[in-house]
């Protein structure tokens, strides 16, 4: 795949887990910097590898990535024929899967990646989970705005 | 060993020895097979089966634990408790919200091996049986479950609040940091509840028990482990829950009471807990309260990491002792 050599200034990091929510981050996104001749954005999304505690199987574990995976692409796709409507150049689109495995969390392995990349600036879609989810589970959006450094992050509610 | 030489041991160490055939397993895959006079072989010792574990919740009766053998052990005829493996799957309630929980053997193992010598866990050594089975012998705790010991306490809040409650908060931050022990390593316990710290009898000493829970794994990994700090130190400060209907049980000044409270001072999982206890019992000090209200509808900011609750734990403990 062609790396993006652009400065961090046009270099944009879409963080999708497929919901409706992250679509339309997507679509946010699009419309915004399609007047934008340099922009080059990248799709992101993060599979979690099961926990060996509950599939404790390797090749079982393997098979379920791989799967989500296969899934995953065409999705990603779909996501990146709608920047395409909107006017976004295909060679500056870029689509990245990434597998998350513990002790990594999503966030962290979306902010290293727009570390690694130089990305300028981030997105991200609030989904709106409740008090008690967030307490229970976290927010990727939240630990985004919070840890995010040396870039601009933009949420999309 | 023998049919005998078992028959002298199981004689050696039991009143009532059993008679027949003694069924021998060394495969315990079919846990449900395995009775009361069985015998287990596992590592090469052999354990007499006396039952199983029985788990019921704030002192009422509960299931038998099909998985969950007492057993006596015939090389030193200590009574031991053995957990076979049972792949469970289930919806686990925490108030109001439901998630999918996993039984999962090999992580208990995993901690058993993690936390050994460390007296705030229980003790146990890890086997596997011929079949492969992760199986764990576990050292019975003599002693009495957190909540019982609490709940059984016959004296006034306020008198509570100043006498007992300074030294049972000591204990329980100790569990707290075991706790941050385990997150420390990348661990969780699980199932975080006031019946699964045992206070042993003899040595006065709080000791977690029962870490095989685990979850799908989520953004932040600690928060149903927080989740369950936050409900055993309502319940520690507390001296139990305090319920709005049992605030209106107690007549007109409870009535009264209740008018004062917000959704904000409720629980955020239990609409009707109370968590802003300082509106009840006006002498906890307000950083101690302040604690409390991270686990509160008003709550902005929640805990993410026991550190940070263990933080503001000992930053209260002067207060507490001032009062």
């Amino acid at each position: 795949m062609k790396e993006m050599t652009g400065s961090p200034g046009n270099k944009v990091l879409i963080a999708v887990d497929l919901s409706e929510n992250s679509l339309k981050a997507v679509d946010y996104v699009g419309a915004m910097l399609s007047c934008h001749e340099l922009a080059e954005i990248t799709l992101i999304t993060v599979i979690k590898e099961p926990s060996a505690d509950i599939v404790p199987d390797e090749a079982e574990r393997t098979r379920m990535v791989e799967e989500a995976r296969s899934e995953t692409l065409a999705l990603m796709e779909q996501a990146a024929s709608r920047l395409k409507a909107l006017g976004i150049p295909e060679k500056h689109i870029r689509i990245k899967i990434q597998v998350c495995r513990k002790p990594m969390s999503i966030s962290d392995l979306i902010l290293h990646e727009q570390q690694d990349g130089g990305y300028g600036t981030l997105v991200v879609g609030r989904r709106g989970v409740s008090k008690k989810e967030e307490f229970l589970f976290g927010s990727v959006s939240s630990r985004v705005v919070r840890d995010a450094k040396h870039c601009a992050v933009w949420v999309i509610e | 060993m023998t049919e005998t030489e078992l028959r002298e041991k199981v004689a050696a160490y039991t009143r009532f020895p059993p008679r027949g055939k003694l069924n021998i397993y060394a495969d315990t895959t079919e846990f449900m097979s395995i009775q009361s006079d069985d015998i287990l072989e596992l590592g090469g010792v052999y354990y007499l089966v006396r039952g199983e574990e029985v788990e019921g919740r704030f002192g009422l009766d509960g299931e038998p634990k099909y998985w969950v053998k007492r057993v006596i052990d015939l090389g030193d005829g200590c009574s031991k408790i053995i957990k076979l493996v049972f792949h469970e799957k289930f919806l686990m309630q925490l108030g109001s919200l439901q998630i999918e929980c996993f039984r999962s053997p090999l992580k208990e193992a995993r901690i058993l091996d993690k936390v050994r010598g460390d007296l705030r866990f229980m003790q146990g050594v890890n086997v596997l049986d011929s079949a492969g089975n992760q199986v764990r012998i576990i050292e019975r705790i003599q002693g009495v479950r957190y909540y019982d010991q609490i709940h059984n306490l016959q004296m006034d809040h306020e008198s509570y609040f100043h006498e007992r409650f300074p030294a049972i908060f000591d204990n329980i931050v100790g569990c707290i940091e075991a706790i941050n022990r385990l997150h420390e390593m990348g661990e969780l316990h699980g199932d975080i509840r006031n019946d699964h710290i045992l206070i042993e009898r003899e040595s006065g000493k709080y000791r977690w028990i029962d870490f095989d829970y685990t979850y799908d794994w989520a953004e932040n990994p600690y928060g149903v482990d927080l989740y369950g700090l936050g409900n055993i130190l309502l319940f520690t400060v507390g001296k139990g829950f305090h319920n709005l209907p049992d605030l209106t049980a107690c007549g007109p000044e409870g009535i009264k009471m209740r008018s004062c409270l917000e959704p904000a001072d409720m629980s955020l999982f239990f609409k009707h807990r109370i968590a802003n206890l300082q509106k009840l019992f006006p002498y906890i000090p307000d950083s101690l309260n302040f604690i409390l209200l991270h686990f509160s509808q008003g709550a902005r900011v929640f805990y993410e990491h026991t550190d940070e609750l263990l933080q503001d734990l000992r930053a209260c403990r002067l207060d507490i002792a001032s009062n």
